[in-house]
């Protein structure tokens, strides 16, 4: 080490900034150089005269003027005006959309449930008016400020106060738009299994089950499946009876569907959708593997009324040979 | 953090809270550099309402704290540079009043004040670092702020100065280089 690297991080040092095997390198330089030493004296003086202009604290009332300057200020200043605060809003959501990764979930926000509510009405009105022009889908998006999903990773920088934390956003996003719209399909789909929230399972399986009822091409956007899905898995009866009704028209033409309905007839814990099941199945009572499940329900059925209907259903139609 | 989404969702109570965690620090340090009750209230003034127009463009990259801090370094530097070619060299500073006060005589002192002669040479030596220190550019004399009186890493100081560490490193090293030069004599 020359005198002039010395004399560098002497001033490093006495700041707390030289790491340590500079530090030991730079104490056998000074222990054989005494003008390297005085350089350091010299700096240390220097620090001690420095504090001769010592930092004050701000007086009180400094303080309490400045705030109350600033209030006053920024009392004054105008609201932002509607283009102001979604030009802000924008501006935050850009950044964050580009924070946020790939497989951040998608959150179906009360906004998309109002306008699928619009949608439903749609769809009512269609199906008693089927001469109606099919509404045009319009997409709005809007967003909310994101939120923090979760922390993957925190990593501290060795010697340092410097740590870098990896995490999620999760940016609520908003669609309008008619349910033939096959974006909010699909949107709707997703919710029927992936959103937490019952109330929005609830929402959308309502409406894809609607969607069925009324003939709208429930097969080619998978539609049926995902009604299915959600009949075998739903943990929430509600859900799940929607579910159910919206596979009715589907029961007769459909083999899966059938079966699926057959499984919640044995195996739904709830006794209202078991009891719905064997509504259902009134088109192909006559079907062996449905009187096969039926007979098993009529004997093992916990549920006396249960046990019940499937004997009447049982004796209502004779076997077929 | 909380806090600050708040702030930039427009919550005014929640930027009041930014500002009381934030305003004592603020003010020491533009007390501190420009030895005025009045200036460092403008500076006060005009970094917070800048943080409250640009909270929005806030993208969470570095520390809060470091982003207000960019600010008032920022505004403290322009003093200094407006300062220096106006050529002023306060030895005491002004209060709001606009009355010139002795540096040394309102700063609290813990030692008896029982040797005047020792009163006397502190006083001056006073008024000769804050001279010493008003010959350094302004960055040097930022840098040497941040870094001597108020104790900030050398790192976070070339973060508030928008440059690097090592830079940050190269100006402290200038700034107590003149420094020593200036003051060399009061050693003899």
């Amino acid at each position: 080490m020359n005198c002039e690297m010395a004399h560098e991080r002497i001033v490093t040092a006495a700041y707390g900034e030289l790491p340590d095997e500079q530090a030991h390198e730079l104490e056998r330089h000074l222990g054989g150089c005494p003008d390297c030493r005085g350089e350091r004296e010299q700096l240390r003086a220097l620090k001690v005269l420095a504090d001769a202009h010592p930092v004050t604290e701000p007086a009180a009332n400094l303080v309490a003027r400045s705030r109350l300057r600033l209030e006053e200020a920024l009392d004054a200043l105008p609201p932002k005006r509607w283009y102001e605060r979604l030009g802000q809003r924008m501006m935050n959501n850009f950044a964050s959309l580009q924070a946020a990764p790939v497989a951040a979930c998608l959150l179906l926000v009360a906004g998309a449930g109002a306008g699928s509510l619009g949608g439903y009405e749609l769809a009512l009105n269609r199906a008693a008016r089927p001469e109606l022009t099919p509404a045009i889908a319009s997409k709005t998006p809007q967003a909310g400020p994101a939120e923090i999903a979760n922390i993957s990773s925190i990593v501290r920088q060795p010697n340092s106060e410097i740590v870098e934390v990896r995490y999620n956003q999760v940016v609520p996003q908003q669609i309008r738009g008619s349910l033939d719209d096959p974006a909010i399909r699909q949107l709707l789909m997703l919710a029927s299994e992936n959103s937490a929230s019952a109330g929005v399972r609830d929402d959308s399986v309502g409406l894809l089950a609607a969607e069925c009822r009324a003939g709208h091409s429930c097969q080619a956007a998978g539609i049926r499946d995902a009604l299915m899905v959600v009949l075998r898995y739903d943990k929430n009866a509600g859900v799940r009876a929607k579910a159910l009704e919206g596979l009715e028209p589907y029961v007769a033409e459909d083999v899966r569907v059938r079966d699926a309905v057959l499984e919640a007839l044995m195996n739904d814990g709830d006794p209202r959708i078991r009891t719905s099941a064997i509504g259902l199945l009134t088109p192909v009572e006559a079907d062996t593997s449905v009187r096969q499940v039926l007979h098993t329900v009529a004997n093992s059925d916990m549920n006396p009324q249960i046990r019940t209907v499937s004997r009447q259903v049982l004796r209502r139609v004779p076997e077929f040979q | 953090m909380e806090l600050i989404r708040e702030a930039q969702a427009g919550s005014r109570a929640a930027f009041d809270a930014l500002v009381r965690q934030y305003e004592h620090q603020v003010l020491r340090l533009a007390l501190h550099l420009t030895g005025s009750e009045q200036d460092a209230e403008d500076i006060y003034q005009e970094a917070f309402l800048k943080a409250f127009r640009y909270i929005g463009n806030f993208r969470f990259e570095c520390s809060f704290y470091t982003w207000i801090y960019r600010i008032v370094t920022n505004l403290c530097l322009d003093q200094l540079r407006r300062k220096k070619t106006r050529r002023e060299d306060h030895a005491v500073y002004v209060d709001h009043s606009g009355a010139e006060v002795d540096v040394l005589a309102s700063v609290p002192d813990g030692r008896s004040f029982s040797n005047p002669s020792r009163e006397l040479d502190r006083k001056l030596l006073g008024q000769r670092i804050q001279t010493a220190l008003g010959k350094l550019t302004p960055r040097e004399r930022m840098v040497f702020e941040l870094k001597h009186y108020q104790g900030l890493r050398l790192r976070t100081i070339g973060e508030m100065l928008n440059t690097t560490e090592e830079t940050a490193k190269n100006t402290l090293f200038r700034a107590t280089k003149k420094l020593r030069t200036q003051l060399a004599e009061l050693r003899s």
